[in-house]
């Protein structure tokens, strides 16, 4: 893929662009999902393609293409520096330089693709199997996958950027329905790793129907202020929303509630929040970011406190400093702009039945509706659905369901006070978390 | 390479090879996509970016299994690798059918006809209706802290063969315009969207056009700043029409995808003919209204798009079809069958989804209803389609009292269950209107129109911080 980047480079030159990067990708993924113990879908994968970014004069345009015949390589070089010549320029926007050594993190597991078909459809045959043994109130699992994805990235640049990286992983997933006079409840599990050997296809099943069968009997309670849990599932959804507003670029751009509050308290003083692209068993680390930067270790909140905020290279120009290595992509078709890595949720530890006992009234959350149309990053506010299990007297008693829980992000993050031993990752952002413990929260029901 | 003039003679023999060893259906799909999206933030139009993206899929069913490989190598070691990879994964058996001739190719560009094709107007023209936005926005007042203005064109041209011998081509152009301006009053900030998108060219977005959008985006983020904390309580809720279709398309049509049907993860499943909504209840998915935003002339199957009627008169009367879930059930398919991409395999997805429109005036709604919700636009929501319950975010919302719209209410959620809601519909007015959405499922997003006219729910949980 390098002599394809460094195709794109030199007829870049040869039209006169002189500041110019070229991100290359491809891989290969596999998508296997079981039904009722058949194979109901297997997908294989090739993706390959490349970007160009031209900086022209501040003004950056960006193109992509999937066809990396001449001609097409030809093409997307015009199109970039025409893109180029439409977008306003910005004396901050500027081809990455090299910002030295990419981190020391191992990405890629052999065992990932020394696997077969057979393999991957014995692990998704598996969490499918657990969980319909796991209890006879399963109506169907409606989703059982596995999910792998072996991909390897190119970046090149004028400026001497210069890097690629192999990275792994794979996930197994269900989602249960079970029932009981006549209701319906839904619970899911994930498991992740970088090769099959450390995913745990009974823990999927067994845990993706606790959490369905649990809510069974489910309605709604009464409307009350009180404390929630919130378990790893749920806190990682709302620190994933969250997230937004912790980026430079909704900094500069008035879309952070945040802004201009580093060095203030915003969170309950046991919190510990860092973005780490460094990170072993994170799976959003890699060496580099998507425009070259190394990756980096970033604390967002420490000790309830603002620390600072996530920079690319356009961002930090901006405000005076270094990237923080958080300039990724979407593929080679996406433009890098400012996303966390992996967001790690920590703090003292209670275990979670202390924290239970402990609770004379509210809920245990375990899931959330509407997240992401129900909370405004930009205000803060939300009001999402949620459903549960009651806790009264320091015990669990009935589930509920169809109530909504509502407030601010800011009130929230500081009504946090305790936060459980059961941190785990969750994926679709790569969020590790424990539950967490919030006081005061506005739950509506009847 | 041209994807109308593909090598047809290789489109058969990969068919073919697929089918070597087993499966009852094999279909290959083309496609070649151009995209350009110009984005405006900050009064600076930030890093343009468009490209072109060309692969092909090799689908093959055998029974209820689907086996499924892409490439972008559009050529003969692609396919060939493709159609292998398929045949290698299908249980050795067997030979599957004889792949019927494929006759000549079938388009319909007259469905959604494209007056100004996007590829042929400058760039530049295009970032002047962006600035036009932008300075429409900031013009509202002087509480707009933030425009961001967005316009995109897509051209995908796919090309669809299959061993029962269908070859389809379809040519389809898209364009959206959009708007999100953000008010800001002390410390409230608030933000209002606005969008105008369809299955056309560029004579769909004109100076006037952008202005108007941008205005309207930011005169809900205006509006929003007086407002006051939504009430939590069950009450009336009057849902507005076009934004407020996207309540149905979630909380009802997710449900009508024959997928969960199939699954027994729907609340509809077993009840086609039953009631399930008030009897002035009609509803439609209509991927065939011409230049809708959710329409195309075939679906990504090549199965002609349809106007297929869900709901007639509060019973059940049909659900969205892909061919595997239509075969399965010995129905026929609904041209319903969408992906994404080529890299998405297709699945039963809504296009234009709506309630037909009735009779009263959206006045005589709101001056029916004493003390309720009025939902001018909803930001968006989620369901599970297995127990119907869903929830929505209100973007604009507003108290109604004594038959009046009064204070505007931020904050909002509206809680139900699909069914439940359906059935409390007590009025409908007229005045039918159509938004445009991205809508996403397993992984995978589409267009997707929603709509309605403005309605009345008796009665409906609404969660604010009130």
């Amino acid at each position: 893929m390098f002599d394809v980047i460094d195709a794109v480079l030199e007829r870049a030159a040869a039209r006169g662009a002189a500041d110019v990067e070229a991100y290359g990708e491809q891989s290969t993924s596999h998508r296997i999902k079981v039904y009722r113990q058949e194979v109901e879908q297997l997908t294989a994968a090739q993706r390959r393609g490349v970007g160009v970014r031209v900086f022209s004069a501040g003004a950056v345009g960006h193109a992509y293409t999937s066809d990396l015949s001449d001609g097409a390589l030809d093409d997307v070089v015009q199109r970039a520096i025409d893109n180029a010549a439409v977008s306003d320029p910005d004396e901050f926007a500027a081809l990455p330089a090299p910002a030295g050594e990419p981190a020391d993190v191992e990405t890629f597991d052999p065992r990932l693709v020394a696997a077969t078909d057979a393999q991957r459809i014995a692990i998704a045959l598996e969490v499918e199997a657990t969980a319909l043994a796991a209890d006879p109130r399963v109506k169907t699992v409606e989703d059982t996958m596995y999910v792998d994805g072996d991909g390897e990235v190119f970046i090149s640049s004028t400026a001497g950027v210069r890097g690629s990286y192999r990275a792994g992983q794979c996930y197994a997933f269900a989602y249960v329905l079970a029932e009981q006079d006549g209701q319906v409840e839904t619970g899911y599990s994930y498991s992740v790793g970088r090769a099959l050997e450390e995913l745990d296809p009974a823990a999927v099943g067994t845990e993706a129907t606790e959490r369905a069968t649990r809510l069974l009997g489910a309605r709604k309670c009464p409307s009350m202020k009180a404390p929630v849990i919130l378990d790893p599932f749920v806190s990682a959804a709302f620190f994933g929303v969250l997230s937004s507003a912790l980026t430079a670029d909704a900094v500069q751009k008035n879309r952070s509630l945040f802004a201009g509050r580093e060095g203030e308290r915003v969170a309950g003083e046991l919190l510990e929040l860092v973005d780490d692209g460094t990170l072993a068993d994170g799976l959003e680390s890699a060496p580099f970011d998507g425009e070259g930067v190394p990756s980096g270790r970033t604390p967002l909140i420490t000790g309830g406190v603002l620390q600072g905020f996530l920079y690319d290279t356009y961002t930090a120009r901006k405000a005076g400093r270094a990237s923080t290595g958080n300039g990724l992509r979407g593929g080679y078709s996406g433009l890098p702009g400012v996303r966390p890595t992996n967001l790690v949720v920590a703090g003292p530890a209670t275990p979670l039945a202390e924290i239970v006992a402990g609770t004379e009234r509210g809920v245990l959350v375990t899931d959330a509706v509407g997240i992401h149309s129900g909370a405004n990053p930009i205000s803060g506010e939300f009001s999402v659905g949620i459903s549960g299990v009651l806790i009264e007297g320091g015990a669990f008693t009935t589930p509920v369901r169809e109530v909504t829980l509502a407030g601010d992000i800011v009130g929230m993050l500081t009504g946090i006070r305790a936060l459980g031993d059961d941190a785990r990752w969750v994926p679709g952002g790569s969020i590790l978390t424990p539950s967490v413990v919030i006081d005061g929260m506005a739950i509506g029901g009847t | 390479m041209d994807v109308a003039a593909f090598d047809i003679g290789l489109l058969h023999a990969t068919i073919a090879r697929a089918l070597r060893r087993g499966g009852d259906f094999a279909e290959v799909f083309l496609e070649d996509r151009e995209s350009l999206g110009l984005r405006l933030e900050d009064g600076r139009i930030e890093q343009t970016s468009g490209g072109r993206e060309v692969g092909a899929a090799v689908r093959l069913l055998s029974g209820e299994r689907t086996y499924y490989a892409y490439s972008d190598a559009v050529d003969e070691a692609g396919l060939t690798a493709a159609a292998e990879s398929v045949a290698a994964a299908v249980s050795a058996g067997a030979a599957g059918p004889e792949v019927v001739d494929l006759g000549a190719v079938r388009a319909d560009a007259g469905k959604n006809p494209v007056l100004s094709p996007p590829g042929d107007v400058a760039i530049a023209r295009k970032a002047e209706l962006v600035r036009a936005g932008d300075e429409a926005a900031r013009a509202a007042s002087s509480e707009i802290v933030q425009a961001t203005i967005g316009y995109g064109d897509t051209r995908q041209r796919v090309l669809i063969a299959n061993s029962l011998g269908d070859l389809v081509f379809d040519d389809r152009t898209r364009t959206r315009f959009i708007a999100q301006v953000v008010a800001r009053r002390g410390e409230v900030i608030q933000t209002g969207h606005e969008t105008v998108g369809g299955s056309a060219g560029f004579e769909l977005v004109d100076e006037e056009i952008a202005r108007r959008v941008a205005r309207t985006a930011a005169e809900k983020a205006t509006i929003m700043l007086g407002s006051k904390p939504a009430p939590v309580g069950a009450m009336p809720v009057v849902l507005a029409n076009g934004f407020g279709g996207t309540l149905f398309h979630e909380a009802c049509g997710h449900g009508l995808e024959a997928d969960a049907i199939a699954k027994g993860a729907s609340i509809y499943d077993g009840k086609m003919g039953e009631v399930v909504a008030a009897s002035i209840v009609s509803a439609y998915d209509d991927g065939a209204i011409p230049n809708g935003w959710g329409s195309q002339a075939f679906d990504d199957e090549g199965v002609p798009t349809q106007k297929t009627m869900v709901i007639e008169d509060g019973r059940l009367t049909g659900y969205l079809y892909d061919r595997l879930r239509a075969r399965e059930a010995g129905a026929p398919p609904t041209g319903n069958g969408r992906r994404q991409s080529f890299r998405h395999v297709p699945i039963p997805r809504m296009t234009t989804t709506y309630i037909a429109p009735g009779d009263v005036t959206a006045e005589d709604i709101i001056a029916a209803t004493p003390r309720g919700f009025y939902a001018k636009s909803l930001a968006g929501g989620q369901v599970e389609p297995a127990s119907g319950n869903f929830v929505f975010g209100v973007a604009e919302g507003y108290l109604i009292e004594e038959g009046r719209i009064t204070t505007p209410l931020r904050g909002a959620t509206l809680v139900g269950n699909g069914i439940d809601i359906l059935m409390k519909i007590d009025m409908i007015a007229g005045d039918f209107d159509v938004k445009t959405g991205i809508c996403g499922k397993d992984g995978q997003g589409v267009p997707v129109g929603t709509g309605q006219a403005t309605l009345r729910i008796a009665e409906m949980t609404v969660g604010g911080t009130g």
